[in-house]
């Protein structure tokens, strides 16, 4: 899989080099800076891009707005953002085009590499990887709302929120994926929400339930 | 001869009309009331309609007077669904949005009540006037041929007075009916509150008149003081100066409220009591006080005496007498004197009095002390406003700082500021050197002493050392998670990265009631007056989240003429009172160095609105935080 990579520490740049290449990913460019990032992700089409939010010249949210004009030229570009600080606001900014192919992610999380590949992976064939923190922010907002599911409901939403696969939710909580599935249903009903097989279309639709509802 | 006939055959048909006019009003007693009263409103426009083809024919006969009502609305259009709008609801069939329209139309036009009025009083005023020359004549006539020979010259009189009277008559009918019937006039209406106007200002001029008096004593107080000050008695001076402090504030606000002039208060504030000396003494100027009652005794006395304020607090008691008497006296006084002058002579004269009292002067002549008290009062009416205006600008001549004191007031406001900057910051920074400390510097010792110990037990017990590993990791991550708190609590990321407007929405998002936030902001603000009313509004959410119960919580950016404002506004209970707690006061301290203020207004029951000002100026947005933004509204 071919990655562009965005990430103005040197250590870190290069460390997310050597994790991505050890799990198989070729990386076509490691960038430093805005306006680099948005022609290099123009020019390769990458599979995937890895994208720090605070880039130069500015130190402002530059990857950011970078890697939501790359979208804007060719949707579902699928890129993962990440952060020191997750904030909703960025979140809804990058679920907003609801095509997919996004991931947005604390920095911290790259500690645990087999944890992020996947994430990188998902984001990479049109899924969704969340943070918990946005999520936490989201359900602490909708308690009311959410308050009829069982605190078993409330764990698999939270993690098909973040973007899991029914199998990685099973595979979390120890149930089989018919159970996850069962679960899964119930919650759709109690939210009043259309189910879906597809896992993307299903994500995008509890986040929206979960940011529109307040 | 023809024009008297004329004039009376006009007569006989405006004394038609008002019986028209009588007969109306009786259908209008029928069905106007009852459509009223009743809720009939469907009743309504026929007698309307009436109404106006009647006085239609009325304004035709008297001169052609114009037509004062305003335009007919259209016929309703259908929208596109093919029903039919009134105000904001949609009706299926025309016929209810075209009786609103109608009844609004007509109701809501002055000149309609004018017309009712009109009939209300035309029976009688149009039954005179029209009919009253023609029933001389004819009364004439009947007395010149019915009551005798004697009475031919009567009768022939009143026939002749009938005819001559008839134009005028008519004349005075016609513009009875255009006072009515035509286009408002709008002479009355300004005489009207021109004179209200007047009398207001003249009465604030009497008050200021009165407090003249009050000068003249604290005039007096203030030089007994000073006596009593030669002879050896001081402390009676410190005493009087407050009491003139109080009476000249007064005088301030007056001159702000009436006379639109604002004043600065010009005393220097009073000085903190001094540090004692080694020697346990305090120091005041050049003198040593032993005990603390005689040091603030001879420091107040020390700070009066020496604040220029003082005396020319003094000046003006002396001589506001005289010069806003003065002014009282040409505007307020002159109105007043008029009147006698207008009036007493006359009154002399119609009572026979033998000894007049010698009010007004020209008492002999009482016409031309009727000029002379007419031509007083309509002059100081005149001079009325310009008086109270100079009234204020003399006030403000002795009663403003002088320069050299303002200047000292602003080095004083900004001291404290300063001193309230430089504490808050400091405390600020104790604050993260603790939380550094406490936080992250721990957990990264213990992160090093786990990889020690991995480094010792790698090879003896692999199995331990993967537990130290993880834990090592586990650390880690907490001290990221702290270290982010810490950040936002010193510069929010979402507050460096896109400015004040995007983080305050960031900040909304969070918070547990909706919050709706809209700016009208044309450029950035420095960043640190953006991160002061950060932290400001965040505290004012804070507040809202823990007090108000609110249900809902609007935040407005706007900036006008220099000064940019944040409201914070909330539909909760209310109550907040600025005494309590400390995050108004820290919300001042933190703007008060940018002579930023806060106000908060919040009545028991709600709602509650605080609001920020910062004088400062907008730079020009960056182009790179302007693109991409995601809905604008949370």
């Amino acid at each position: 899989m071919r990655v562009v990579l965005a990430e103005d520490l040197y250590l870190l740049r290069e460390g997310l080099k050597q994790l991505l290449t050890a799990h198989g990913f070729e990386i076509v460019a490691a960038v430093d800076n805005g306006p680099d990032l948005l022609r290099a992700l123009l020019a390769e089409r990458p599979d995937v891009a890895v994208v720090d939010v605070r880039l130069p010249p500015t130190q402002t949210d530059e990857g950011l707005q970078a890697a939501l004009a790359a979208r804007r030229e060719v949707p579902g570009l699928p890129v993962l953002v990440l952060s020191q600080h997750v904030e909703r606001l960025y979140a809804r900014e990058l679920l907003a085009d609801g095509t997919g192919g996004v991931g947005y992610l604390l920095k911290d999380r790259v500690f645990n590499a087999d944890q992020f590949v996947d994430a990188v992976r998902r984001v990479a064939v049109g899924g969704t990887a969340m943070d918990p923190d946005v999520i936490a922010k989201l359900f602490a907002r909708v308690d009311d709302n959410v308050g009829r599911l069982t605190p078993r409901e409330r764990e698999v939403l939270e993690l098909m929120a973040e973007g899991r696969s029914n199998a990685a939710i099973g595979q979390r909580l120890f149930l089989s994926e018919s159970a996850v599935g069962k679960h899964t249903a119930n919650i759709f009903g109690k939210l009043g929400l259309t189910a879906s097989d597809d896992d993307n279309r299903r994500v995008l639709a509890v986040l929206a339930y979960l940011d529109g509802a307040r | 001869m023809t024009r008297g006939l004329h004039a009376l055959a006009g007569g006989l048909l405006r004394g038609c009309l008002a019986i028209a006019s009588a007969v109306l009003l009786v259908v209008h007693l029928v069905l106007f009331v009852p459509g009223l009263g009743l809720g009939l409103i469907v009743l309504l426009p026929w007698p309307m309609a009436m109404l106006r083809k009647v006085t239609d024919a009325v304004r035709q006969a008297c001169g052609d007077i114009p037509r004062p009502y305003r335009d007919r609305p259209g016929p309703p259009e259908a929208e596109p669904d093919g029903r039919f709008r009134y105000d904001r609801v949609l009706y299926r069939s025309p016929f209810w949005p075209r009786q609103l329209a109608y009844l609004n139309w007509v109701l809501g036009d002055p000149a309609t009540w004018r017309d009712v009025g009109w009939m209300l009083v035309n029976p009688a005023v149009g039954g005179v006037l029209g009919f009253g020359p023609a029933a001389l004549v004819v009364g004439g006539l009947a007395v010149a041929t019915g009551a005798g020979p004697w009475w031919i010259p009567v009768g022939l009189a009143m026939i002749v007075l009938g005819v001559l009277v008839a134009p005028a008559a008519v004349r005075a009918h016609d513009t009875w009916a255009r006072r009515l019937l035509g286009p408002p006039q709008e002479t009355f209406r300004s005489v009207k509150v021109w004179l209200g106007e007047r009398l207001v200002t003249l009465t604030k001029l009497l008050a200021l008149g009165g407090l003249t008096l009050v000068s003249v004593a604290l005039a007096g107080l203030s030089v007994l003081a000073l006596a009593l000050f030669c002879v050896g008695i001081v402390g009676a001076l410190p005493e009087f100066a407050s009491v003139t402090r109080q009476f000249t504030a007064i005088r301030r606000r007056f001159a702000e409220q009436w006379s639109g002039v604002p004043i600065q208060t010009p005393y220097r504030p009073e000085p903190p009591l001094p540090q004692r000396r080694p020697d346990g003494l305090y120091e005041v100027g050049d003198h040593l006080y032993k005990s603390k009652g005689w040091t603030r005794f001879f420091q107040r006395l020390d700070w009066v005496w020496h604040d220029p304020a003082t005396w020319r607090d003094l000046l003006w008691t002396v001589t506001d007498p005289i010069v806003g008497g003065a002014l009282v006296a040409a505007s307020a006084g002159a109105v007043a004197y008029g009147f006698v002058e207008l009036m007493v002579p006359a009154l002399v004269r119609l009572a026979r009095l033998e000894n007049p009292p010698p009010l007004a002067f020209l008492a002999d002549r009482p016409v031309l002390a009727l000029l002379a008290g007419l031509t007083m009062v309509v002059a100081g009416a005149l001079f009325a406003p310009a008086a109270l205006r100079l009234h204020g600008r003399w006030t403000a001549v002795l009663l403003a700082p002088t320069a050299k004191a303002r200047l000292a007031l602003r080095v004083e406001q900004l001291t404290v500021s300063r001193d309230d900057a430089t504490s808050a910051q400091a405390a600020e920074l104790r604050r993260i050197e603790r939380d550094l400390h406490d936080g992250a510097q721990g957990r990264l010792v213990a992160v090093g002493l786990a990889l020690g110990a991995v480094e010792a037990l790698i090879d003896t017990d692999p199995a331990a050392a993967r537990r130290l590993v993880a834990d090592a990791r586990e650390s880690t991550v907490r001290a990221l998670a702290e270290l982010r708190d810490l950040v936002r609590g010193v510069r929010p990321p979402v507050l460096a990265e896109r400015g004040l407007v995007e983080a305050i929405r960031a900040l909304a998002l969070d918070s547990p009631a909706p919050v709706t936030v809209s700016a009208d902001l044309a450029g950035r603000a420095a960043e640190p007056i953006e991160a002061a009313v950060y932290f400001a509004v965040s505290e004012a959410l804070v507040n809202t989240a823990k007090h108000a119960a609110a249900s809902h919580v609007s935040i407005v950016f706007g900036y006008v003429d220099g000064v940019l404002r944040a409201e914070v506004a909330d539909d909760g209970r209310g109550g907040a009172d600025p005494a309590l707690g400390s995050g108004l006061r820290g919300m001042r301290h933190r703007l008060a160095a940018f002579d930023g203020t806060v106000r908060l207004v919040s009545p028991v029951g709600g709602p509650t609105t605080v609001t920020l000002e910062v004088p400062c100026a907008l730079s020009s947005p960056r182009t790179s935080t302007s693109s991409g933004k995601g809905s604008s509204n949370c």
